[in-house]
């Protein structure tokens, strides 16, 4: 996937995202990084083909991304998005079944064989039959990225996965995803609200600030304490933890 | 089918059958089960004609109404989001009926003009609910339904002269009417079966159907017309018959659950059975004469959508 100098705005008002020109790595996780409102889901969503850039093209395999019908897109590109809630209650195993729609259509009827790999990737084996308003918070989002996952597309994104959930699923979740990296070959695209888990997880760090792609390279080239202050505007310091590694902490104010 | 789907498909279909016989039995002339089985064994021609060319007939409308009544609510309210989203509520029923009525006085001896006119009543007011602004507020979507669908039966019998339920009935329907019907309203059934899973489907946001590669508005199309095509076919017949639409799914999600794959064949049942029961009590109750279905119904029904309203459980959305 391509980007080719991508700007986006709202019916004519302020651009959002600025010329944007980069590569997604096929096979790579790559994590979207920077401050609140910075247009992080806004370039997803550029990506997914959820939104149209105003100038410039996302390319797939050597298309426009826009040109794509739906049905093809979501044959490629799978998304877990921020929003999930359904109208009405669904039992598990029929939420994951939707994202088999993707590659059958309308009509088709899906059978529970099917969908058994993508639950067991996740670990909802024994949930299929429960409805989806008995589950917990983390159980919830395993679910969305069974479906999603369900879609076997080539390209996963994942809009703040981790948010609202406690630490320990937060783990268990980013576990999910790894393995899901390592046995699918799947191209994960992530925006996270942790950066240190993102620079942990990825391949690749793309940051951003107020709609402009600031830098690209892997997450080792940007344990840099004056660029990172710099781009989320408080005072960021670096410090090794025995048994982790480097961790990012925002300083409080005036602390020096 | 889980064990609680297969005890209630049992036991909906035990009482359909039960219902059939009692409605065959009673009526101006009672006849004991021995009388009805000699009628059709062949022994009674007198019975028989009563049973085939009157009670029979009758039978089968009400059938056939109350399931396509009930399906019509069941996919409207997963069209909208809302499970007090019945025809009858949101005024597609009045308007389609008002229509006919005025229809009547320009070109009367239209039959097919019936079914055609309670089809673009349908139509339009469902163009005008699903317009954004209603669409997105579900108290607003029952309380403009609620209000549309009382101006037109205002208006109804403000050009007819006559109250609303009492011009429509069961009461005189014979088997041609009957078999009409029953041919087109039959596939109108097989395809809101064959269609249940889109109503599934609908429990996604639009964006979450797009991104699976589905357009939400293709759906949402299809069942709400399946809707008008139903609820419409049962005004061109008998008229207005309100209230099933709400009573029936509701109670049938209470018994099994969410899933609209058994809650649209459930409800067909059951829709059946409610209505049978309902015009069996109203041409008995009053003999000689006959009480409407819809005044029985809107008795029943009254009561039952506002203790649906107090508890607040008309919207799916939580």
């Amino acid at each position: 996937m391509q980007l080719n100098n991508v700007s986006f705005s709202y019916h004519q008002q302020a651009e959002i995202i600025h010329d944007v020109s980069a590569d997604v790595t096929p096979g790579h996780i790559l994590s979207i990084v920077g401050p609140n409102g910075a247009g992080k889901t806004t370039l997803s969503k550029l990506m997914t083909g959820e939104l149209k850039p105003s100038r410039g093209a996302v390319m797939l395999d050597g298309e426009p991304l826009s040109q794509l019908t739906r049905k093809q897109r979501a044959d490629q590109i799978a998304i877990v998005s921020q929003q999930n809630q359904l109208y009405d209650d669904m039992k598990v195993i029929d939420v994951v079944k939707m994202g088999r729609l993707a590659k059958h259509g309308l009509l088709a009827a899906i059978d529970d064989q099917e969908v058994a790999p993508y639950l067991a990737m996740t670990g909802l084996q024994s949930f299929a039959n429960r409805p989806m308003s008995q589950l917990s918070g983390g159980q919830k989002q395993r679910v969305w990225i069974a479906a999603a996952i369900a879609q076997d597309p080539q390209y996963l994104f994942l809009d703040e996965p981790t948010t609202y959930l406690d630490i320990r699923y937060q783990t268990e979740l980013m576990a999910i995803i790894e393995k899901l990296h390592r046995q699918q070959q799947m191209t994960i695209v992530m925006i996270l609200h942790d950066i240190n888990q993102a620079f942990r997880m990825s391949d690749d760090i793309w940051l951003i600030k107020a709609g402009k792609l600031v830098s690209t390279g892997q997450p080792n080239q940007f344990y840099d304490e004056r660029s990172l202050s710099e781009i989320f505007n408080t005072a960021i310091r670096i410090v090794s933890i025995p048994d982790y590694g480097k961790y990012i902490v925002e300083l409080p104010d005036g602390a020096n | 089918m889980t064990k609680r789907e297969a005890f209630w498909y049992t036991v909906i279909i035990l009482l359909l059958v039960i219902t059939v016989l009692i409605a065959l039995m009673v009526g101006a002339t009672p006849l004991t089960l021995s009388q009805v089985w000699q009628a059709f064994s062949g022994h009674d021609s007198n019975n028989l004609a009563t049973l085939s060319q009157i009670r029979l007939p009758r039978i089968v409308a009400s059938l056939i109404s109350g399931a396509m009544l009930a399906v019509a609510g069941a996919l409207s309210q997963a069209a909208f989001h809302n499970y007090l989203a019945d025809p009858s509520i949101l005024g597609v029923t009045n308007v389609g009926s008002f229509l006919i009525l005025i229809a009547s006085f320009f070109l009367p001896s239209l039959y097919f003009g019936k079914l055609v006119f309670a089809l673009i009543g349908g139509i339009l007011t469902l163009l005008f609910l699903t317009s954004r602004s209603i669409l997105q507020h579900s108290y607003k979507l029952i309380i403009i339904g609620v209000t549309i669908s009382l101006t037109f039966s205002g208006f109804q019998q403000l050009f007819s002269g006559e109250s609303l339920v009492s011009t429509n009935s069961f009461n005189g329907i014979t088997w041609s009417d009957t078999i009409t019907v029953f041919i087109i309203r039959l596939i109108g059934l097989a395809a809101a079966i064959l269609l249940s899973p889109w109503a599934n489907y609908l429990k996604m946001s639009n964006q979450q159907l797009e991104t699976r590669g589905i357009s939400a508005r293709l759906i949402r199309i299809c069942l709400l017309g399946l809707v008008v095509w139903l609820s419409s076919g049962v005004t061109a017949a008998v008229g207005v018959v309100p209230f099933i639409g709400i009573i029936v799914p509701n109670i049938v999600r209470f018994l099994v659950g969410r899933d609209y794959q058994t809650i649209v064949p459930l409800s067909m049942l059951m829709g059946a059975w409610l209505l049978l029961v309902a015009d069996t009590i109203g041409r008995t109750v009053i003999l000689p004469g006959e009480m409407p279905v819809a005044t029985i119904l809107t008795v029943v029904g009254g009561p039952f959508l506002i203790w649906l309203l107090w508890r607040q459980q008309f919207n799916a959305i939580k």
